[in-house]
């Protein structure tokens, strides 16, 4: 009989007590897991919004992240400057903007405008429509509309969108309807040509962007692009997507790393807890019988590989169940952070990653080894005569 | 002609715990020859050393003064592990309260030992129904110790002890929890077991018990009373 069959036979005929560590492992395995999913799912999850755009560099005037501090000057010559260099393969400049609409009951409602170029990637993608043409000068410039926005004003390719103002009526045809990677679920937004921006907001300072996206070519990196954009354009700032995140990381998202380590230290402390007094109540129950075991002529690393198999039956059964329960812990607390306001509906909080599981794995090992080492040393230590002797009348 | 290997032979053996009242001699100078097939009953008041004694043939403990040799070897000179090893294959112990693994089966325990001393498993089977059925328990071999009668548990943890086929099977008051009529029928089976070439060291109270066995050993206060009585000799 293998320590294993052996641990198991001890489990089974406590079922009570091999319930209770199993669900004990399970519920903070799940917590340790969401933990370890939260430690660094914001951090994923912006990783694949910004990747997703397909551009890999963002340039930007100062060393603020994109969206953050003052725009590029000179917009088009220094995209063209940029487009020179062969280490890119294409650069996009990128202007925000928030402009009202009218909405039922003269009320009016706000939408943010991304001004691009007709030659992108990934700034937004087409659902429905057409996506914008090259702006002739004449009559109604394009725009394309997410969502919530051609809901909220009953819009569809062919609707004009007339933005509020004061001054001339300033009209866009609706093309297509969109999805922009970074909006928020109620946010309304619209994409437009550098031109239609100019229109969209005539007091506008010209010939400035908000940010460039930089692409490198397929097979040449993201680091080469880098350092092309550092050396020709010094006064300007590039940002690799990895160096977007290690800002993030530092900063905002730290808050979500420190939290999910308190709690994660937290909860395997009592794991370990939990799973050694478990142990140890059981080898304090069963003293007779192992100094009668010992007696008989079990080593002690066969009393110790017993004890240890019965961990990791209580540790790995119970961190197996963790997974699928946290899976779905954190898919509750995932759509529960996410009803915060003005975040990209694509972020969670939770990400999955085979890393995580790999870490969850390896803490199991390491919890089983640890939980059973106090009652292995008390079972291994005890002194078989003394023992036999106080448990029996003579 | 050289006279054979005693299993267990103690020359002038001490046993002193260090306690915090102050040291306490649970063995004086005892010196004790077990040869091959004996069977050997100490008996003696409670305290006066026989589980110490027993524990010390058995190689469980060692002895703080004299020295013992088991099958030729000293015992002092061995390690933990080596004398783990002896208890497995040259050793049976019976202990008054069974110590049967109550998770497993009458056949589960006795096979346990085989396995442990790595015994291969068509053997370990052969062996296993062999024993259950010397010890009369056959039709039991798939019952649990809390299935089985104090009688039968003391049976099923005979024929474990028997399981590696030791030169000498040490027993500490091994009716000490059962009734007469019960003590009677383990008496029969130990006489058996010594029958068929096994050496027994009995400690009991149980004077019955001790009646059967050809050499019987008086202990009080750490002491051997000397002479022993030989029986039949
Ligand atoms: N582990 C021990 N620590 C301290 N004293 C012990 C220990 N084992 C036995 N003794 C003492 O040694 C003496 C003999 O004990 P023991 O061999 O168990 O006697 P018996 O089996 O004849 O009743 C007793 O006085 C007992 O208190
Ligand atoms: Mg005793």
């Amino acid at each position: 009989m293998s320590p294993l069959q052996f641990a198991w036979r001890s489990l089974s005929r406590q079922p009570a007590r091999a319930v209770l560590g199993l669900t004990g492992v399970a519920v903070v395995g799940a917590l340790l897991f969401d933990m370890l999913m939260l430690s660094r799912g914001l951090i994923v999850s912006f990783r694949d919004l910004l990747e997703s755009t397909g551009f890999d560099v963002r340039v930007t005037a100062t060393e603020a992240l994109p969206g953050m501090g003052p725009s590029v000057s000179e917009a088009a010559a220094t995209v063209e400057a940029l487009r020179r260099l062969p280490e890119l393969a294409a650069v996009v400049p990128v202007r925000f903007g928030v402009a009202a609409v009218e909405a039922l009951g003269k009320k009016t409602e706000e939408v943010a405008i991304i001004g691009s170029e007709t030659r992108r990637r990934g700034e937004w993608r087409l659902v429905q429509g057409a996506d914008l043409a090259e702006d002739s000068g004449a009559g109604r410039p394009d725009m394309v509309v997410n969502r919530t926005f051609a809901r909220d004003q009953g819009l569809g390719p062919g609707s004009i969108v007339r933005l509020a103002s004061t001054l001339t009526p300033r009209e866009f045809r609706v093309s297509g309807i969109v999805e922009f990677p970074f909006e928020a679920s109620g946010e309304r937004m619209a994409g437009v040509t550098l031109n239609g921006f100019t229109r969209a907001f005539p007091a506008a300072r010209r010939d400035e962007a908000d940010l460039l996206l930089v692409a490198s070519p397929p097979g040449m990196g993201t680091e080469t692009a880098v350092s092309a954009i550092r050396r020709a354009r010094p006064d300007l700032h590039a940002f690799s997507i990895d160096e977007v995140l290690e800002r993030l990381r530092q900063a905002e998202f730290s808050y979500f790393r420190q939290v999910s380590f308190v709690l994660a230290t937290i909860a395997s402390f009592f794991a370990l807890l939990l799973v050694t007094t478990l142990l140890t109540v059981s080898v304090n129950q069963r003293l007779g019988e192992v100094a009668a075991l010992r007696a008989l002529g079990f080593s002690r690393r066969r009393i110790t590989l017993d004890l240890l198999a019965e961990s990791a039956l209580l540790v790995g059964g119970g961190g197996i169940v963790a997974v699928p329960l946290g899976l779905l812990l954190a898919h509750g607390l995932d759509s529960i952070l996410r009803q915060m306001p003005d975040l990209p509906s694509r972020l969670h909080f939770f990400v999955f990653e085979p890393r995580a599981l790999a870490i969850h794995l390896a803490f199991l090992v390491l919890a089983a080894l640890v939980a059973a080492a106090y009652p292995v040393i008390l079972a291994a230590r005890l002194p078989i005569a003394a023992t036999l002797r106080k448990e029996s009348i003579s | 002609m050289s006279a054979p290997v005693a299993i267990v032979e103690a020359r002038g053996v001490g046993k002193v715990y260090p306690m915090p009242a102050g040291p306490v001699e649970a063995l004086r100078d005892v010196s004790l020859t077990v040869a091959p097939g004996e069977y050997v009953a100490i008996s003696g008041p409670s305290g006066c050393g026989k589980s110490t004694l027993l524990h010390l043939l058995g190689c469980v403990d060692t002895p703080t003064a004299g020295s013992l040799l088991f099958e030729g070897h000293p015992v002092r000179a061995m390690g933990e592990e080596e004398r783990s090893r002896i208890r497995l294959r040259r050793i049976g112990f019976v202990f008054q309260r069974f110590y049967l693994l109550p998770m497993l089966t009458a056949w589960e325990n006795v096979e346990l030992v085989q396995s442990e001393a790595g015994m291969p498993a068509a053997e370990r089977r052969a062996r296993t129904r062999e024993l259950l059925e010397y010890v009369g328990l056959g039709e039991r071999a798939g019952h649990r110790p809390s299935q089985l009668s104090g009688g039968e548990m003391q049976r099923v943890a005979i024929a474990r002890a028997l399981a590696n086929r030791p030169g000498l099977l040490l027993a500490d008051e091994p009716t000490g929890e059962l009734d007469d009529e019960t003590g009677e029928q383990i008496g029969d089976l130990f006489d058996r077991v010594n029958a068929d070439g096994t050496a027994l060291v009995i400690v009991t109270h149980n004077p019955a018990l001790a009646a059967r066995a050809r050499r019987r050993l008086a202990m009080r206060s750490g002491r051997l009373a000397a002479p022993s009585v030989v029986a039949g000799s």
